[in-house]
């Protein structure tokens, strides 16, 4: 292990890409010809650059950009049509943009170019000027699609960071909100974005995070999907440790908790840190709706998780085992349906399942048009045709029906994957030895998820360990008399409530 | 973040509830009702007078040494070597427990529900959980058991409330069955069924503070012998004296008897599930308390990987005992007798050591 380790870093060293930190120089032309190369002028056909002697103090002048990603028109407007008319006594008076940087290097230079911003040079000064005039395309504002709600905003994030911080601000209206950036990747670099209320965040919390974002030795992170493969803890493991959403408001929520958002640009969606698995269990709309409403939401929610990791492999540890547990006439009904069906009960539960999941994963990848199609194919082959062959027997069709139904209870498309998985392994376990089997893979697989941790706070807390929350675990309380913040993130301030009777 | 301790009353509650309350469930009934017939419900009660003074008392002492644990409490009272020999001994006792009652549950598991597959093959299976469980730390048991529990004494109080109908009370009559003696004897004897409570004080400092392990402790020993009282009695009251030696395995028999409405008949692989998550969890606590004790004697801090080749030692002693009666009503029976003077003496021997050496005058 210590020697895979010592190689990568050597082979680190030797790819990392080349520094160019010369100096910007005052004669223009080195510039321009250093800076053309730099870009490969000519062969790369948006690198844009224009010359022109500028009225105000009569010197030559030179503007990059990428033309793909600056507005153009705020270009001419803020730039050259007042360099070109305008009079005054220095630069800064003339062009009329917002932001005007000055730039020492060149590797700022390549970086600022990269990041959407016009370079301007001028013969005889040893600095540049660097113009924000970015304009990035993205999609509009959508609905969220992937965690829709019938009561509540329905706003989702889209792939462009600084409309993010705006749909974030827009509901966390508190001067301690801070958004702090990082860069990653080492050739292309890109901005992380991490959001916090600064006097509740846990500063361990906060500095594990920074330490892990330091840590990131890669070429490039386009955005939050692949940022999060960087920065979780346990890689291979089923469950997820970092909490991934599409909806502004659930990441407010999370904020106004003490927890840390994450962004980037070209995802819509954001991460949260760190998680439990109360987070993935819960979805935004339960506190929309009244407090029975939506815990009884929570209760099918329950229900759904109960029997979508459980109910294949308890229907084959029973029947295989423990047929003396099914009332008679239930027991008659099932040898009966499986009287012409060659196969064992196991296999043919497999089968089934192994089906449901190719429906799934050909309906996400297959194009709209063909859509209906698979709905044609999988309840006419699978479902009729397949009972009709005698291949699988009828019940079957209902138990993985029912498995699969349920595992869309569970929105989080993180832990959506696990229930599969983990619905598999049990499947295995109660085919192996039937309740005995399931009951010990199940205590193994609880026992794991008890043992995790996401940057120190562990899975079942604040259930399990107990610490002060909002008691908004399983069930939730009513929204009046949630008191504290979770307790398990060790907040800067607990109390959410302040009472009434101390001041 | 930094690690912090977690546990609390609710969770050893649950680790205390959970480690010795599983006793009704398994074969003690049947081995106490060897003896005491139709009165060996009372055999618990005369065993946990005896037992509990001394659990007391060790709890006193390790109150008054302040955060040191059973081993160090040894060490720092009687010596360093006579210290390490007894916590030893203990561990010795505890793993012989230990291998013993697996192989006794992997023999009901077999037996009721198994009949078909070797013993071998059921205790892989049964060890394998287990170590993996108790692999995850004993704050993971302990929110485990917790998490754990309200499900598994639903279950049982589900069954208690299930199978009342069926009670005749006045089975109990003879109120003290083949005598005053018998029963006092049995109990004094058997004392060591609750030495569990005695292997849980290795953990005395791994909560967030001491006094969480005391009313947790006091808690949950309280409730254990409520639970296993009660279960006793409506083993005596179901079965009566004529049968209820001859049963080996009163719980599973009167899941049997029971059903829950007109339809659902046969309900006792529901129970049987719960009676499994309790029979690990077990297990789980049990594996990791005497490694723990194990690790404090050899000053191994850490013993966590000692988990495995105790689990796979205690794996392959278990399946030497020829059949589940010999495992069962010879070697339990006997380990039994020979664990209980000891650990309803040293506590005293400890007390008045410490006493002789004047470090109880302190305060």
């Amino acid at each position: 292990m210590f020697h895979f380790f010592k190689k990568a870093k050597k082979a680190n060293t030797q790819s990392k890409p080349q520094k160019n930190n010369d100096p910007i120089r005052s004669s223009l032309k080195h510039n321009t010809e250093h800076i053309k190369q730099l870009f490969s002028y000519g062969t790369n056909k948006d690198f844009s650059y224009r010359d022109l002697i500028a009225k105000y103090n009569q010197k030559e002048m030179s503007l990059f950009y990428y033309s793909s990603i600056v507005n153009g028109d705020k270009i001419y407007e803020a730039i050259i049509r007042p360099l070109l008319e305008a009079e005054g006594n220095e630069l800064k008076n003339v062009v009329t943009v917002e932001s005007l940087t000055e730039i020492k290097d060149f590797d700022e230079v390549i970086e600022h170019i990269n990041s959407g911003k016009a370079i301007l040079f001028q013969e005889g000064t040893a600095i540049a000027f660097s113009i924000d005039v970015a304009q990035f395309q993205f999609r509009s504002i959508g609905k969220a699609e992937n965690e829709s709600a019938i009561k509540g905003p329905q706003e989702a994030f889209t792939e462009s960071l600084n409309v993010n911080i705006s749909l974030v601000r827009k509901r966390v209206h508190d001067k301690q909100l801070i958004t702090e950036s990082k860069q990653v990747g080492k050739r292309s670099k890109s901005e992380v974005n991490f959001l916090y209320v600064s006097d509740l965040v846990n500063d361990d919390i906060l500095n594990n995070l920074k330490k892990r974002l330091d840590e990131i030795n890669t070429d490039s992170v386009r955005n939050v999907e692949l940022l999060e493969q960087y920065i979780e803890e346990r890689p291979y493991s089923i469950f997820p440790s970092i909490h991934y959403t599409e909806r502004p408001d659930k990441a407010a929520s999370y904020l106004e908790d003490g927890y840390i958002i994450i962004l980037m640009d070209n995802s819509a969606a954001c991460l949260v840190v760190p998680v439990t698995f109360w987070s993935f269990f819960h979805a935004q709309e339960d506190r929309y709706l009244r407090f029975l409403y939506g815990n009884f939401t929570r209760a099918i929610r329950l229900f759904a998780f109960y029997l979508t990791t459980m109910i294949s492999a308890t229907y084959v540890g029973i029947t295989n085992f423990h047929s003396e547990m099914l009332p008679p006439d239930l027991l008659l009904a099932i040898t009966a349906s499986r009287e012409r069906v060659p196969f064992p009960l196991i296999f043919e539960v497999l089968i089934m399942e192994v089906a449901f999941e190719l429906i799934r994963e050909a309906g996400i990848r297959i194009p709209n048009p063909l859509g209906p199609t698979i709905g044609i194919v999988g309840a006419l082959i699978l479902g009729q045709a397949a009972v009709e062959a005698n291949i699988i027997s009828p019940i079957i069709v209902i138990v993985a029906a029912v498995s699969g139904l349920t595992s869309f209870a569970i929105a989080d498309v993180s832990i959506n994957f696990t229930v599969r998985i983990t619905r598999f392994i049990f499947i295995a376990a109660a085919g192996t030895y039937g309740m005995f089997g399931l009951a010990g893979a199940f205590l193994v697989w609880f026992m794991y998820a008890a043992s995790l941790k996401s940057f120190g706070v562990p899975f079942f807390s604040p259930l399990a360990p107990y610490f002060k929350s909002p008691g908004d675990t399983v069930f939730r309380k009513a929204i009046k008399n949630e008191i504290w913040r979770p307790g398990n993130l060790l907040p800067k301030d607990l109390r959410k409530k302040r009472d009434s009777t101390s001041k | 973040m930094k690690d912090y301790k977690t546990l609390t009353t609710r969770e050893m509650f649950a680790l205390v509830t959970l480690l010795v309350g599983i006793k009704f469930a398994d074969t003690t009934p049947a081995l106490l009702a060897q003896k005491g017939q139709n009165a060996f419900w009372m055999i618990p009660i005369i065993s946990f007078l005896i037992i509990f003074p001394s659990f007391l008392l060790l709890i006193y002492l390790l109150k008054r040494y302040k955060d040191k644990n059973l081993v160090e409490l040894l060490e720092k009272v009687l010596g360093r070597f006579f210290g390490k020999s007894l916590g030893f001994l203990l561990f010795i006792l505890a793993y012989a427990t230990l291998i013993f009652d697996s192989r006794n549950y992997v023999e009901q598991i077999k037996l009721l529900y198994y009949p078909q597959s070797p013993t071998l093959i059921i205790s892989i299976v049964f060890m394998a959980v287990i170590f993996f469980c108790a692999k995850r730390g004993f704050e993971v048991i302990g929110f485990t058991s917790w998490i754990g529990l309200p499900l598994i004494k639903f279950a049982v109080f589900l069954l208690a409330a299930l199978i009342f109908k069926e009670a005749v009370w006045n089975r109990i009559f003879p109120i003290f069955g083949s005598g005053v003696q018998v029963i006092v004897m049995e109990g004094v004897k058997n004392s060591s069924i609750f030495l569990e409570f005695f292997l849980l004080t290795i953990a005395y400092t791994a909560f967030k503070d001491t006094k969480f392990f005391r009313r947790g402790s006091y808690f949950g020993g309280l409730f254990v012998i409520f639970e296993i009282i009660l279960f006793f009695l409506l083993y005596t009251v179901i079965f009566d004296y004529n049968s209820i030696d001859k049963i080996a395995f009163p719980f599973h028999e009167i899941t049997q008897y029971i059903n829950f409405g007109d339809y659902f008949t046969n309900i006792e692989t529901f129970f049987m599930v719960f009676w499994l998550f309790a029979g690990f969890m077990r297990f789980i606590i049990l594996l990791y308390l005497i490694t723990w004790i194990f690790g404090a004697v050899f000053n191994i801090n850490e013993f966590e990987p000692l988990l495995f080749p105790f689990a796979f030692l205690a794996l392959m002693i278990g399946v030497i005992p020829e059949n589940a009666i010999v495992n069962e009503l010879i070697i339990r029976d006997l380990l039994l007798d020979i664990s209980t003077p000891l650990f309803v003496l040293f506590p005293f021997i400890l007390w008045i050591v410490a006493l002789c050496k004047g470090e109880l005058k302190k305060t």
